[in-house]
């Protein structure tokens, strides 16, 4: 008995002395790692805007990947934050679209992809296969409905590009069931 | 302190080549030589300082209750390593994604702390944690300098000042052999530099 409080003490107390550092450079880290994330948000913002005035955040509640929703220029269209999952946990972007739902420009804000492979989405280039789509013609969802040299830069990461074309897909359809305004 | 326990981690019992030890990481993110180096200098900080507080608790943690003691520990700077990158370094924690809250699992930091720091002075485990570090650097950086050149054609570094970051390889990165920036390339390369070194090793007995 007497060697099990002791192992379990020396455990604790172990444990104890983890948290209290862990607690010390939390204290010391989290605010520099919120300013980070704040300021990548608002750049994200600007960067999907194309140049137009930005409107003030809005929670969205009846829609399961739009979190937030900003809107854009003079009732032009809408910036929408969505979040999916995708194959390293969760992916959140940011993308501009008009009110007929066709997508202006998209970005990942933050994601835990395979570096080399899914985290390729976050690069320049990678939104260019669905912009301007949305409207009339179809967000392509799958590989298939893909120019084989987008399906090439895509391959190796086929379930971050469908989670992000879901994202982008579930987006042009609320701001179409929205109906712009 | 004994300077072989550091140089024996670099070649001759070098974890990667010849203990076989942390393989998961060594094939997930050696795509690109820059998330080789940031994975490398977390496992050196995470490795040096288990060792040496595993090394000093050695007479306090008792023998039944070890391996959690040791994951306490490791999990612990590995959170550290993770905060400050993540604050500090956010390109790198970015790149580095799930393998860097893997480092606790990783292998070679347990197996060092199991086979090295709890029967070992601080002196020596600081320096074998240090140069197992080492040593598990300079075979991720190999094998991602390999991969990245022939599977993508460039070699991608820090960048500093005016200098992208970025060296791009005239004629591979047109026509890159894709597939070794991909899982099965990482699997194809190791099993070759294994027997290269294997080759050397042989060579070098035989004599």
């Amino acid at each position: 008995m007497k060697t099990y409080i002791k192992v379990a003490l020396i455990l604790g107390s172990i444990c104890a002395v983890s948290a209290l550092l862990l607690a010390f450079v939390n204290q010391v880290t989290e605010p520099v790692i919120k300013a980070l994330a704040s300021q990548e948000e608002i750049a994200a913002l600007s960067d999907v805007a194309a140049g137009m005035k930005i409107g003030a955040k809005e929670a969205v509640a009846d829609s399961d990947l739009v979190k937030e929703r900003y809107s854009l220029g003079n009732k032009e269209g809408w910036i929408l934050k969505v979040e999916t999952n995708g194959y390293g946990g969760p992916i959140s972007l940011v993308a501009s679209l008009l009110n007929d739902g066709s997508i202006i420009a998209a970005k990942v804000v933050s994601s835990s992809e395979t570096p080399g492979l899914g985290k390729k989405s976050e690069l320049p280039g990678y939104m260019d296969m669905f912009i301007g789509k949305g409207a009339s013609s179809q967000i392509p969802t799958s590989k298939d409905m893909l120019s084989s040299e987008d399906s090439q830069a895509v391959s190796g990461a086929s379930v971050t590009f469908t989670a992000i074309s879901k994202a982008l897909d579930s987006a042009s359809a609320y701001v179409k069931s929205i109906g712009g305004r | 302190m004994n300077i072989k326990e550091f140089t024996k981690g670099l070649f001759k019992e070098n974890p990667t080549f010849i203990i076989m030890l942390g393989m998961c990481p060594t094939l997930g993110v050696t795509t690109q030589v820059v998330n080789a180096l940031g994975m490398g200098a977390a496992v050196i900080f995470v490795l040096t300082f288990s060792n040496i507080l595993i090394s000093a608790l050695k007479k306090i943690i008792p023998d039944c209750v070890r391996i959690p003691c040791y994951i306490v520990v490791i999990a612990c700077f590995v959170s550290i390593v993770e905060m400050v990158m993540h604050a500090y370094l956010p390109s790198v924690f970015n790149a580095l994604g799930v393998y860097l809250p893997l480092v606790v699992v990783n292998c070679i930091i347990l197996g060092r702390a199991e086979a090295f720091a709890n029967k070992n002075s601080v002196g020596d485990s600081a320096l074998d944690g240090l140069g197992m570090g080492l040593g598990f650097t300079m075979s991720l950086t190999l094998i991602a300098l390999i991969r990245e050149v022939i599977g993508a054609g460039t070699i991608t570094l820090i960048p500093i000042g005016s200098f992208s970051g970025t060296i791009t390889i005239p004629g591979l990165s047109a026509n890159p052999v894709r597939v070794m920036s991909l899982a099965a390339g990482a699997l194809l390369l190791m099993g070759l530099l294994k027997a290269f070194f294997q080759y050397l090793q042989n060579r070098k007995e035989a004599r």
